[in-house]
Protein backbone atom coordinates (compact mmCIF):
# COMPACT_ATOMS: atom_id res chain seq x y z
CA UNK A 1 0.00 0.00 0.00
CA UNK A 2 2.99 2.27 -0.03
CA UNK A 3 2.92 2.50 3.61
CA UNK A 4 6.02 0.77 6.24
CA UNK A 5 4.63 0.48 9.73
CA UNK A 6 7.65 0.14 12.35
CA UNK A 7 7.10 -0.35 15.87
CA UNK A 8 10.01 1.49 18.29
CA UNK A 9 10.70 1.11 21.63
CA UNK A 10 13.97 2.03 23.94
CA UNK A 11 14.18 -1.92 23.72
CA UNK A 12 17.58 -2.96 21.61
CA UNK A 13 17.30 -4.85 18.46
CA UNK A 14 18.44 -8.05 20.15
CA UNK A 15 15.33 -8.05 22.62
CA UNK A 16 12.70 -7.48 19.37
CA UNK A 17 14.54 -10.48 17.80
CA UNK A 18 14.00 -13.12 21.02
CA UNK A 19 10.61 -11.43 21.63
CA UNK A 20 9.33 -12.03 17.88
CA UNK A 21 11.42 -15.20 18.00
CA UNK A 22 9.23 -16.51 21.44
CA UNK A 23 5.92 -14.94 21.51
CA UNK A 24 3.65 -16.61 19.84
CA UNK A 25 1.31 -13.99 18.74
CA UNK A 26 3.97 -12.32 17.07
CA UNK A 27 4.45 -15.01 14.37
CA UNK A 28 2.80 -13.42 11.73
CA UNK A 29 5.04 -10.08 12.22
CA UNK A 30 6.76 -8.92 8.97
CA UNK A 31 7.21 -5.37 9.57
CA UNK A 32 10.75 -3.65 11.26
CA UNK A 33 11.16 -3.23 14.57
CA UNK A 34 12.77 -0.44 15.48
CA UNK A 35 15.50 0.05 18.58
CA UNK A 36 15.31 3.67 20.30
CA UNK A 37 17.67 2.96 22.73
CA UNK A 38 18.58 6.24 23.84
CA UNK A 39 14.98 7.40 23.71
CA UNK A 40 15.74 9.97 21.55
CA UNK A 41 13.42 9.25 18.57
CA UNK A 42 10.81 9.68 20.95
CA UNK A 43 11.50 12.69 22.82
CA UNK A 44 11.41 14.51 19.27
CA UNK A 45 8.18 13.04 19.28
CA UNK A 46 7.05 14.25 22.99
CA UNK A 47 6.19 10.69 23.90
CA UNK A 48 9.49 9.72 26.00
CA UNK A 49 8.38 8.83 29.65
CA UNK A 50 11.86 10.54 31.31
CA UNK A 51 11.04 8.50 34.85
CA UNK A 52 10.49 5.43 33.14
CA UNK A 53 12.99 5.55 30.28
CA UNK A 54 10.03 3.87 28.10
CA UNK A 55 8.07 5.47 25.12
CA UNK A 56 3.90 5.91 25.59
CA UNK A 57 1.39 4.49 23.16
CA UNK A 58 2.25 6.70 20.04
CA UNK A 59 1.22 6.22 16.57
CA UNK A 60 2.47 8.97 13.69
CA UNK A 61 2.05 8.81 10.15
CA UNK A 62 4.67 10.66 8.35
CA UNK A 63 3.88 11.47 4.30
CA UNK A 64 6.68 10.54 1.86
CA UNK A 65 7.29 14.45 1.74
CA UNK A 66 8.38 13.72 5.15
CA UNK A 67 5.39 16.12 7.15
CA UNK A 68 4.14 14.86 9.94
CA UNK A 69 0.22 14.40 9.11
CA UNK A 70 -1.27 12.50 12.03
CA UNK A 71 -0.40 12.04 15.75
CA UNK A 72 -2.45 9.95 18.34
CA UNK A 73 -0.94 9.08 21.61
CA UNK A 74 -2.29 6.78 24.58
CA UNK A 75 -1.44 6.12 28.23
CA UNK A 76 0.28 2.79 29.24
CA UNK A 77 -2.56 1.02 29.95
CA UNK A 78 -4.31 1.64 26.94
CA UNK A 79 -3.79 0.07 23.41
CA UNK A 80 -4.46 1.77 19.59
CA UNK A 81 -7.46 0.08 17.37
CA UNK A 82 -5.96 -0.94 14.19
CA UNK A 83 -9.11 -0.18 12.12
CA UNK A 84 -8.91 3.58 13.05
CA UNK A 85 -4.98 3.76 11.91
CA UNK A 86 -6.04 1.96 8.69
CA UNK A 87 -8.88 4.41 8.05
CA UNK A 88 -6.94 7.32 8.85
CA UNK A 89 -4.10 5.93 6.52
CA UNK A 90 -7.10 5.81 3.74
CA UNK A 91 -8.30 8.98 4.33
CA UNK A 92 -4.32 10.34 4.11
CA UNK A 93 -3.74 8.54 0.33
CA UNK A 94 -7.30 9.67 -1.08
CA UNK A 95 -6.45 13.34 0.74
CA UNK A 96 -3.23 13.37 -1.17
CA UNK A 97 -5.10 12.52 -4.76
CA UNK A 98 -8.20 15.46 -3.77
CA UNK A 99 -6.32 18.30 -2.60
CA UNK A 100 -9.36 20.59 -2.38
CA UNK A 101 -11.92 17.86 -0.27
CA UNK A 102 -11.97 16.76 3.35
CA UNK A 103 -12.91 13.59 4.88
CA UNK A 104 -15.90 13.90 7.27
CA UNK A 105 -15.92 11.95 10.64
CA UNK A 106 -18.02 9.56 9.05
CA UNK A 107 -15.73 8.94 6.06
CA UNK A 108 -14.30 4.81 6.14
CA UNK A 109 -13.38 4.21 2.86
CA UNK A 110 -12.76 5.21 -0.89
CA UNK A 111 -15.94 5.93 -1.84
CA UNK A 112 -17.41 7.31 1.25
CA UNK A 113 -18.79 10.90 1.33
CA UNK A 114 -16.47 13.61 1.28
CA UNK A 115 -16.80 17.77 1.39
CA UNK A 116 -15.42 19.94 -0.81
CA UNK A 117 -15.33 23.22 1.91
CA UNK A 118 -16.21 26.35 -0.19
CA UNK A 119 -18.14 29.98 0.88
CA UNK A 120 -21.64 28.21 -0.32
CA UNK A 121 -20.72 25.93 2.52
CA UNK A 122 -20.67 28.26 5.29
CA UNK A 123 -23.20 27.43 7.65
CA UNK A 124 -24.55 24.21 5.21
CA UNK A 125 -22.52 21.66 6.44
CA UNK A 126 -25.81 19.78 7.08
CA UNK A 127 -27.09 19.74 3.90
CA UNK A 128 -23.75 19.21 2.26
CA UNK A 129 -23.45 16.10 4.07
CA UNK A 130 -27.00 14.83 3.43
CA UNK A 131 -26.97 16.13 -0.20
CA UNK B 1 14.49 21.65 19.74
CA UNK B 2 10.82 22.35 20.17
CA UNK B 3 8.54 19.26 19.98
CA UNK B 4 7.31 17.88 16.80
CA UNK B 5 3.89 19.10 15.92
CA UNK B 6 1.42 17.76 13.25
CA UNK B 7 2.08 19.95 10.20
CA UNK B 8 5.85 20.14 10.89
CA UNK B 9 8.48 18.60 8.67
CA UNK B 10 9.90 15.53 10.50
CA UNK B 11 13.83 15.86 10.95
CA UNK B 12 15.58 12.70 8.87
CA UNK B 13 16.39 10.03 11.43
CA UNK B 14 18.05 6.36 11.30
CA UNK B 15 17.38 3.44 13.66
CA UNK B 16 18.90 -0.17 13.60
CA UNK B 17 15.78 -2.26 13.30
CA UNK B 18 15.49 -6.43 13.81
CA UNK B 19 13.69 -7.46 10.49
CA UNK B 20 11.43 -10.44 11.40
CA UNK B 21 11.17 -11.39 7.36
CA UNK B 22 14.93 -11.82 7.25
CA UNK B 23 15.44 -12.83 11.01
CA UNK B 24 18.28 -10.26 10.82
CA UNK B 25 19.08 -6.53 11.59
CA UNK B 26 18.51 -3.57 9.30
CA UNK B 27 18.04 0.01 9.28
CA UNK B 28 15.61 2.53 9.04
CA UNK B 29 16.27 5.84 7.49
CA UNK B 30 13.17 8.32 6.85
CA UNK B 31 15.52 10.11 4.04
CA UNK B 32 15.60 6.81 2.61
CA UNK B 33 11.70 6.34 3.47
CA UNK B 34 11.38 9.66 1.34
CA UNK B 35 13.53 9.17 -1.31
CA UNK B 36 11.24 5.13 -2.04
CA UNK B 37 8.06 7.68 -1.98
CA UNK B 38 6.87 5.95 0.94
CA UNK B 39 4.52 6.49 3.89
CA UNK B 40 5.92 5.64 7.60
CA UNK B 41 3.71 4.81 10.45
CA UNK B 42 5.68 5.50 13.46
CA UNK B 43 4.20 2.92 16.50
CA UNK B 44 5.50 3.59 19.46
CA UNK B 45 4.97 0.77 22.32
CA UNK B 46 6.45 0.60 26.10
CA UNK B 47 8.38 -2.87 26.32
CA UNK B 48 8.87 -6.04 25.03
CA UNK B 49 7.58 -8.80 26.60
CA UNK B 50 4.93 -6.72 27.95
CA UNK B 51 1.35 -6.72 27.25
CA UNK B 52 -0.79 -4.64 24.49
Amino acid sequence: MGCDIVTVSTDTQFTHLAWQREEKELADVRYSMAADTTGSLAKSFGVYLEAAGLALRGTFLINPEGTLMNAEVNFLNMGRNIDELMRKFKANLYLARKTDEGCPSKWKDDGDKTLTPGPEMVGRVHEALNE
Amino acid sequence: MSELQVGMSVPDFTLTTFEPGSGGFGELSLAKQKEEGRWTCLFFYPADFTFV
